[in-house]
């Protein structure tokens, strides 16, 4: 699919974009495996609890 | 009629018929409009109340050819600027972006902008009001809004918490967001110690410098697409997200002191309340505009009498400090915003039609201007009638309270300068007054030598 953006991306915002997407992708892949294990094992002992909705929920008030 | 800041992306616009808001949505944005609405994104979003609700109505209703739906957005009762948002409002309106950008990616879709306009402030939140935002994309394309995001939103945010919360107000010059490089140059040195800071500000103004002494690709060319993985667009979000919540801002200044600290005594307070109270009840309607409203004790009040509040004033850490309040609260009747009234915001961007000047914008029912005369007069040498002019422009009723130079406020402005205010007394602001205005009540707070006045416009 091409990319339609009707503002200018930038090709230097675009480059660091696709650098940082790689860099920040492994202490976030890590970062999400401990959370995803901490919650299964606090879902476990709680399990009435709801796993979803952390800390993505962050603005839904 | 065309909205006159609704040219920039050709997959609709923003139009008025008889007064009524529509947006039309063109043929080339179908798909994506579609998809919108079939992935159920959209009553997603509505129902955690992130985008403003619509009604789609008859395409006969569309203002120009080439339209597969017209909608009716719900209207937005007054529409702000971040120029005129606290930090902590531009922060929100930040973290709503990044959690938009989230949940579209969840339906397969992606914000194609990260415009800080798109954002209003509706009953006490943030909220998308450009419905046509969303598009179908693959979630290893790269986010063609992280630009705009950083410059929209990250940029101020940043300048605020770590510069100077007066930085807020560039965003009136810089229409499109605070330009990187600028941003990068402002910032301490400190700020490149800040993971998220580094990464989003300095080095992605670098790469913008770099990327601007490329020599232009070949005609006809390809662009090379770029690809990134969906754990890296999530991680990517994820770091604009910390970076945005890791930055604060604390308000303190001598306004936010100022109710604790007026010269009013216990009597004082409890009198002007009670007067204010009663003028706002015989004023009558649904509106109220506090102007200098400070940290809202009077706001307040108007909210309680049943009106709807915005409440300006010109100090950003007062609004601040406002806002948590009303926050707090859940008070959805307030919202506060930083404005001067001795310089108020024009209107800026494309033909001066973009965005609308402070005295474009609606009119309320009635305006509140308590212990602020005196600023305008005395600090800003405005003279009476041109106050009471300004008043007269903007409601039909005016609660305004007149404050002597035999005042401690008064006598402190004019401490350090000779007084060449002849006219600055009751009489002269009854005469100043009394042409656009007729005098409904005058009464004098008790225990001080302040008078407040209800006024109608003739």
């Amino acid at each position: 699919m091409p990319l339609l953006a009707y503002i200018d991306p930038g090709s230097g915002s675009m480059l660091l974009q696709v650098i940082l997407a790689g860099v920040l992708a492994i202490p976030f892949f890590f970062r999400r495996l401990i959370a995803d294990g901490l919650h299964r094992i606090r879902g476990d002992r709680t399990a009435a609890k709801p796993v979803e909705g952390g800390e993505d929920a962050s603005t839904d008030r | 009629m065309v909205d006159p800041a609704s040219f920039r992306d050709p997959s609709g616009f923003v139009y008025r018929r008889d007064g009524v808001v529509y947006r039309q949505v063109q043929r080339s944005a179908a798909a994506d409009w579609e998809a919108f609405q079939a992935s159920g994104l959209y009553e997603r979003l509505v129902g955690a109340r992130l985008v403003v609700e619509h009604e789609e109505v008859a395409l006969d209703l569309a203002a120009a050819p080439d339209a597969v739906a017209v909608i009716r957005p719900r209207a937005i009762e007054f529409i702000s600027y971040p120029y005129e948002w606290a930090f902590s409002q531009l922060k929100e309106a930040a973290l709503l972006t990044l959690e938009l950008q989230s949940r579209a990616l969840d339906a397969g879709m992606r914000l194609k902008d990260a415009s800080v306009y798109n954002i209003q402030f509706d009953a006490g939140r943030p909220i998308l009001i450009d419905s046509l935002s969303f598009e179908e994309a693959a979630p290893t394309e790269p986010w063609p809004a992280y630009r705009q995001f950083c410059e929209h939103f990250l940029a101020p945010l940043a300048l605020i918490a770590h510069r100077d919360v007066r930085c807020g107000l560039m965003l009136r010059e810089f229409i499109d967001g605070i330009p990187l490089d600028f941003a990068a140059r402002l910032l301490p040195g400190r700020t490149r110690l800040n993971l998220g800071l580094s990464a989003h500000v300095h080095l992605h103004a670098g790469a913008q410098r770099r990327a601007s002494k490329e020599p232009p690709p070949a005609d006809g060319a390809e662009r090379r697409e770029r690809r990134i993985s969906e754990t890296g667009q999530r991680a990517l979000l994820d770091s604009l997200r910390r970076t945005v919540e890791g930055l604060r801002y604390d308000p303190s200044s001598q306004w936010v002191d100022y109710a604790t600290t007026t010269s009013y005594s216990d009597e004082g307070t409890a009198s002007k309340g009670e007067i204010v109270r009663e003028m706002l009840a015989d004023a009558g309607g649904a509106t109220a505009w506090d102007l200098g409203a400070n940290v809202g004790v009077y706001s307040a009040m108007a909210a309680d009498a049943g009106y709807r509040v915005i409440a300006f004033d010109q100090d950003a850490a007062s609004v601040e400090a406002h806002w948590r309040r009303v926050r707090g609260d859940g008070n959805p009747a307030i919202l506060p915003l930083i404005l001067d009234l001795a310089n108020p915001s024009p209107s800026i961007g494309w033909a001066l039609e973009e965005r609308r000047s402070f005295l474009e914008r609606g009119e309320p029912d009635v305006i509140l201007a308590l212990a602020l005369v005196h600023h305008l007069a005395i600090g800003n040498n405005v003279p009476l009638p041109a106050v009471a002019r300004l008043f007269a422009r903007m409601a039909p009723h005016a609660i305004v309270e007149f404050v002597p130079k035999e005042d401690p406020m008064t006598r402190r402005l004019l401490a350090a300068r000779p007084d060449i205010f002849a006219d600055y007394t009751i009489d002269g602001f009854r005469e100043a007054f009394g042409k656009a205005f007729r005098i409904e009540r005058e009464s004098r707070v008790a225990d001080s030598p302040r008078t407040l006045f209800l006024l109608q416009r003739n």
